[in-house]
Formats: C-alpha cells, sequence, structure tokens
C-alpha cells in the first residue's frame, strides 16, 4: 500500500537512497546507526522536509496529487519529542480537529479514554495541565492523539524511547491492534530491538 | 504669549555646552562614546539645518507632486531602517516593509488630512509632511518589532507548527499563535503609550507647540489626534507586513523552512 524511493543527504553530507514496499498490517522498522539520517528519512515521508528526488506512492496514488495538508493527516508523523500544547491532556487531544481539515471528524472524547486506559494513562490526567506531564506520559498522549486522527500510515520516531517496560508493552499492544484494521501500516525508527511485533520488515539504510 | 521666542545664531552655539558636559561624562567614565556623540551632534546641526531649508521650500512650493514624492522618500528610508533593526531575521526586503509602511500611513495620513485637521489644500504640506513623519516613525519601530518576534516566535514555536502541520493545518492555520504574538509585540508600545501620555510623558509634538507658542489645549487636541493615528497605522502597518511575511517562514510544500529549525540528528 506504500512505496517510496528516495534519495537524500542528512546534514547536507553523504547521499542515502532509501527505498521499500509496505503493504497493510506490516511495520518496517528503519535501522542504521544514529545520525545516519533516520529521523531525516520519516520527515521527508510525511513532508516536513524536501528529498533530493524519488518518489513515493500510497495506495498507487503520487503523493505529489495530494496537497500537503491532507498529505500529513494520511501519513503522520510521530516526533520523538512531541509537541504539546497549553491547555489540559483533553485540550491537546482535541486540537486537531479544530483544524480545518480535520474538522469535519468529531472528537471521539470516549474513544480517546479508552485508549488512555489501554496505554496506561489514568483518567485523572484528562483535565491536568498537558505540560506538566512526564516524558513517558507526553509520548503516550501524543501517540494517543495520532491514532485519534486516523492516519493510514504512521511514521513512528522512537515512540518507546521514554517509556519504562510495562508501558513498553501496553504501547505495542496498541499499535498492533492499530495494524490489524484494514489500511494501516506503519514504518518504526527504534534502537530499542524488542519491538514485540508481527509482520516486521527492516529496512538498513546505505550509501547508494 | 502666542509667538515663539526666536533663538538666535549666538544662542544656538551656546546649545554646544550642553554637549560638553555630555562629552565630559563619557571621556571621564570611558564610556566610548565620545566620537559618536561628536560625530551625532555634528549631524544632527547638518541634516536638521538641511530639512529646515528643505521644509521651508516645500512649503512655498505647496505642489502635491512634490509631497508624495518626500513622503515616498520619508517611507523609503524609514522601511529601509526598519529591516535592518530585525536581528532574528534573515535577509528580509525593504520592499514589503516599504508597501506595508505606504498603505497604513497613507490610509491613515489621508483621513487625517482630509477629514480631522483639514487645511487647504488637503495636501498642505505644512501639515501633510509633519504628520507622515510622525506616522512613518512609529511605524517604522511597530513594524520592525513585529517582524522580528514573528520570526523569533516561529522558531521557538517550531515544534509546535510541525506539529500542527502533521494535523493537515495549512500554514496559516499553523502560524496563527505567532502571529498573534508578533502583532501584540508590534502594537503594545503604541497602546502602552496611549496610558501614560500626558501623566508620565509630555509627548514631543505637543511640547514642541507649546514651546512655539500654541494654546496648551489646542496643542492637546492636537496630540489627541496624533495619538490615535499612528495607533491606527501601526496596528495596520504590523497587520499588513505580518501577512506579506509568514509565507517567507515556508517552503512552496507548506513545511517550515529549515532556517528556523533547532538542530537535530
Amino acid at each position: 500500500m506504500f512505496q517510496f524511493n528516495l534519495t537524500y543527504a542528512p546534514g547536507g553530507k553523504e547521499v542515502i537512497q532509501a527505498a521499500a514496499d509496505v503493504n497493510q498490517g506490516e511495520v518496517l522498522v528503519v535501522s542504521a546507526p544514529s545520525g545516519t539520517g533516520k529521523t531525516t528519512l520519516l520527515r521527508i515521508l510525511a513532508r516536513l522536509q524536501p528529498a533530493l528526488n524519488g518518489q513515493v506512492f500510497l495506495n498507487r496514488e503520487d503523493w505529489l496529487d495530494i496537497p500537503a495538508s491532507h498529505w500529513r493527516v494520511l501519513v503522520h508523523y510521530l516526533a520523538q519529542k512531541p509537541a504539546l500544547f497549553e491547555g489540559s491532556v483533553a485540550d491537546n487531544l482535541a486540537k486537531p480537529f479544530t483544524i480545518r481539515v480535520l474538522s469535519e471528524k468529531p472528537f471521539l472524547a470516549n474513544k480517546a479514554k479508552a485508549l488512555m486506559a489501554e496505554l496506561h494513562l489514568p483518567s485523572h490526567l484528562w483535565e491536568q495541565d498537558a505540560r506538566t506531564l512526564s516524558g513517558g506520559e507526553a509520548a503516550r498522549l501524543a501517540f494517543v492523539r495520532a491514532l485519534l486522527i486516523e492516519p493510514a500510515l504512521m511514521l513512528l520516531d522512537e515512540p518507546t524511547a521514554a517509556l519504562d517496560e510495562a508501558s513498553r508493552q501496553a504501547f505495542y499492544a496498541v499499535l498492533q491492534s492499530w495494524l490489524r484494521q484494514p489500511g494501516h501500516a506503519a514504518l518504526l525508527v527504534s534502537h530499542a530491538e524488542d519491538y514485540q511485533l508481527n509482520n516486521l520488515k527492516i529496512l538498513k539504510l546505505s550509501a547508494p | 504669549m502666542n509667538e515663539t521666542l526666536p533663538i538666535s545664531d549666538i544662542q544656538l552655539a551656546f546649545s554646544v555646552l550642553l554637549v560638553l558636559i555630555t562629552g565630559t561624562i563619557a571621556s571621564l567614565l570611558r564610556l566610548g562614546l565620545l566620537k559618536s556623540l561628536v560625530w551625532g551632534t555634528i549631524r544632527t546641526f547638518v541634516q536638521l539645518t538641511l530639512v529646515g531649508y528643505a521644509l521651508t521650500y516645500i512649503f512655498q512650493w505647496n505642489n502635491l507632486w512634490l509631497v508624495i514624492g518626500v513622503t515616498l522618500f520619508m517611507a523609503w528610508v524609514a522601511a529601509r531602517t526598519a529591516v535592518k533593526r530585525t536581528p532574528n531575521v534573515p535577509k528580509y526586503p525593504a520592499l514589503l516593509a516599504f508597501l506595508a509602511l505606504l498603505a497604513s500611513t497613507y490610509l491613515v495620513g489621508s483621513i487625517v488630512s482630509i477629514m480631522i485637521i483639514a487645511p487647504i489644500p488637503w495636501y498642505a504640506p505644512r501639515i501633510v509632511i509633519p504628520i507622515f513623519g510622525m506616522l512613518l516613525g512609529n511605524s517604522m519601530t511597530g513594524i520592525a518589532l513585529s517582524l522580528d518576534r514573528l520570526y523569533s516566535e516561529a522558531r521557538a514555536r517550531a515544534p509546535e507548527i510541525e506539529a500542527l502541520l502533521t494535523f493537515g493545518a495549512t500554514p496559516w492555520e499553523a502560524i496563527q499563535d505567532s502571529l498573534r504574538e508578533a502583532l501584540r509585540a508590534g502594537m503594545t508600545p503604541t497602546i502602552n503609550s496611549l496610558m501614560v501620555v500626558g501623566i508620565v510623558s509630555l509627548p514631543g509634538m505637543m511640547t514642541g507647540q507649546i514651546l512655539g507658542g500654541a494654546d496648551p489645549r489646542l496643542a492637546v487636541r492636537y496630540q489627541i489626534v496624533v495619538m490615535l493615528m499612528i495607533t491606527a497605522a501601526v496596528a495596520i502597518g504590523c497587520l499588513l507586513l505580518v501577512g506579506f511575511s509568514y509565507k517567507k517562514l515556508f517552503t512552496e510544500d507548506g513545511a517550515l523552512k529549515p532556517f528556523l529549525l533547532q538542530s537535530r540528528n
């Protein structure tokens, strides 16, 4: 469902080529030593920065035929240190639905609460100021927010880096069940090699 | 009492004594300001003398095109100065600042000249040029503050802006908070000055009029008009420039430009 073939130069240094074909339900793990452009690859795929050249297709549609604002919802990038906004946890979860592209979708508070519970985020956090959350809580909150906007493809940048073992397992369980729904796939950058996921593919980055 | 007391050449020369006071302080404390002080004093004399002659001519001619030419020149200098006062902004086209200043000061200046002060003719340079000077001076500071803040906010909020982009926000939607802060930064000094005028500060124009022999009650009326027109011009100028500028923060594909992002792996 998702194909890409790109060349890019992270940090303006050596040129890297990356190509892969991801089927629905699959996770493509991007593997490379640190500083070799894994984050850059995810950001390029989210159209947050340009590639040198190449092509990307989502469900056989060329990415350039899709407006960037729609693309970024469909192919959704979750930063390693996710940005939280002023306001409560609930405000942060509802934030995407204030954007015009998503404003026709309802904000499903009950679904959000259920996902929080699955990710071991206690319900009393709902009204709490989001900027008082710990790193691990913030990472899971951002994951819930990403699930609510219902992308087709998730670009996950070190999503478990700030999580303890129990939260990590909960994270992978939620991700796995999301992947089982039709039309979903993910790219994952992670240092910890305990993915706890089915349908893994590995992409090793290298110079062409 | 309604007469300006003249200042003779000798009396003017005495004012140089005041520079000696400043110069003594600067040299005793080794502030390293002496050269700037001397040069600044000379420039003050030369520039203002030239302006005095120029204004005398311009007032005599009373020609609409001349007034337009002079105000365009003033706006261009103000635009050049404004874009130089923005340490957070990489090279910025003075033309955009010029257009923002021009639109705001011409709109407000025309309203004031045609509807409020209403001299005959309406473009009387004796009225219009000082008005433009005040409008441009304040708008210049305002737009410089706004522009600088827009860039520094975009840099500081880059993670939030990018998060909004990943929610499908357009650049316009993603930059809203930074825009608002930029406008506040540009307009706050002017609005604050509305609060304290007459109590903490006696504005230069009003003081000048009173020194020039005008009735303080009339000087106050002029000052009220001036304060309000400056506020309006600053608001419009900031709004226009920020509106012209926000797209420069984004690539054609609507992503934040790399220079706004902190270094990352």
